[in-house]
């Protein structure tokens, strides 16, 4: 009797370990990054008409994925405060467009390209980073997400392609920016760069 | 080959005279020079100036160091400051801005117009004439063959780095490639030995030895570097076996074809990167220089 008992509980405890490192950030990421290879793969959305099609619903999935709030707010950085709420809420609106549609142009330029889900590092206590291998026809591509846990939820806050993290790299470009215009400049120029729309 | 020695001094001279160009332009930039992870702490607590205030409208004049306000001047204690903001704060200083001065920046903007209008109008039209008559098996194969070539190099520049397996996977690398990959034609040894490449390069080395970049500096074709990385590249082509045999046998005809048909070949896989960089970008140039001293710094942290 002892014995079983102490067979049950000795499953029981190796359950748990697995359970506490069921890797939940990355499993996050990897769904969604398969449901976004899913689509670019549809037979059904071949072809430049169904592009369209194709790309709205890469934006939807992209919608889940990142928390446009967090990448807005990291890439400003201290020039975050430059802005009132209602400016804050339209840099959102249009930087969220802005990566939104780069981020669908890239990944529906993918033919072969195959993704390894690494491992996952955390960084401090809310975030994490999800560690990717791109694997193209000529070379390794590490890409990393980097995510947030907000209400029980993983999302993206930073991709870095290659050492080069997204934040940082519109952080340089916004302070440069914003050291020579007024916040009202900047939208301005965001709202013509997004206004152009896609150029593919 | 007898002109080998004297490179070698040369290489030597440029590198001392880098160092001094370094601290000079530190001193005169009043800012640290981006540099080895050894000095790293030494960076990171030194107070950095706030963001100069340019008048909008007159002054259209961007300033030649861009440097970014820490988070300390936060700390009000009459503030309550949400748990979100204090997290992005403590992070702000780990993702910190990599920080570069631009003190050439009139010359680096012409050089980016012309490497920007250099692609649209001859390397990209060339390359997808290229990529019409080669069929990618064969592109794929002569990918091979040069990158092969480069083995040397990333085995003398990891040596140089004290990265002893890294050194010998590329030793193995280089002569497994050159019999069983044939000529360097297929790259066996990832394939059936399962090494992968360990990318070394001279301006690391140099970075590795505490040596700065310095300042930005974009070159006409080579595009984004440092005088730190410059020197790094004309090393790594000293490496590069075909350099060799361009000091000999080969005429200076040959070798550029060559250079020509690599470099055509080598970017007849990375069509579209550039015009998806910059669709991203709301400053290219900004943007390509912060990518390229972010790049890297991470080649160097590996």
């Amino acid at each position: 009797m002892k014995k079983r008992l102490a067979g049950f509980l000795f499953i029981l405890g190796m359950m748990f370990p697995l359970s506490v490192f069921s890797a939940v950030p990355l499993e996050t990421v990897k769904a969604h990054v398969n449901r976004v290879f899913e689509v670019l793969r549809d037979p059904a959305l071949k072809g430049e008409t169904a592009n369209k099609a194709k790309r709205g619903k890469i934006r939807s999935i992209s919608e889940e994925m990142f928390d446009y709030t967090e990448l807005s707010k990291r890439s400003l950085g201290q020039n975050w405060d430059k802005l009132n709420p209602d400016q804050q809420k339209e840099f959102i609106r249009l930087f969220k467009s802005l990566l939104e549609d780069t981020y669908a142009d890239k990944v529906t330029s993918y033919t072969d390209e195959r993704v390894i889900f690494k491992k996952e590092i955390s960084l401090s206590e809310k975030t994490v980073e999800v560690q990717t291998t791109v694997v193209t026809k000529t070379s390794e591509v590490p890409i990393n997400y980097r995510v947030i846990e907000k209400n029980g939820e993983w999302k993206v806050y930073d991709v870095v392609i290659e050492g080069v993290s997204l934040i940082s790299n519109y952080r340089s470009q916004f302070m440069e920016i914003l050291a020579n215009k007024t916040p009202e400049a900047l939208l301005e120029t965001l709202r013509k760069k997004v206004g152009k729309g896609p150029t593919r | 080959m007898n002109r080998m020695p004297s490179v070698i001094l040369l290489l030597l001279l440029l590198s001392l005279f880098l160092l001094i160009l370094n601290q000079t332009v530190a001193i005169a930039a009043s800012i640290e020079p981006y540099d080895s992870p050894a000095r790293e702490e030494e960076r990171t607590s030194r107070l950095l100036s706030p963001i100069t205030e340019t008048d909008p409208i007159e002054n259209e004049q961007p300033p030649l160091v861009v440097v970014q306000q820490k988070g300390s001047g936060k700390e009000d204690p009459a503030q309550e400051i949400p748990d979100e903001q204090k997290g992005f704060n403590a992070e702000e200083k780990e993702e910190e801005a990599v920080l570069m001065a631009d003190p050439l920046r009139p010359w680096n903007k012409a050089m980016f117009l012309f490497n920007d209008k250099l692609y649209f109008w001859v390397l990209k039209p060339v390359t997808l004439g290229y990529t019409y008559i080669a069929p990618e098996p064969l592109r794929m194969i002569l990918n091979n063959f040069f990158d092969n070539l480069r083995a040397p190099g990333r085995f003398v520049n990891n040596l140089l780095q004290l990265k002893m397996k890294a050194a010998g996977n590329e030793f193995v690398r280089f002569v497994f490639n050159s019999t069983a990959g044939l000529g360097g034609l297929a790259d066996a040894a990832k394939d059936l030995l399962h090494i992968q490449k360990s990318p070394a390069d001279f301006g690391q080395t140099l970075g590795y030895y505490g040596i700065g970049h310095g300042f930005y500096l974009v070159w006409p074709m080579i595009g984004p570097s440092s005088p730190r990385d410059t020197v790094g590249y004309i090393g790594d082509r000293i490496l590069y076996p075909l350099s060799f045999l361009s000091f000999t046998e080969i005429s200076f005809g040959v070798s550029s074809v060559i250079f020509v048909i690599e470099t055509v070949n080598e970017t007849s896989f990375q069509i579209g990167d550039y015009e998806a960089f910059k669709e991203a970008a709301i400053d290219p140039y900004v943007s390509l220089r912060d990518a390229y001293f972010q790049n890297r710094k991470k080649a160097m942290e590996k």
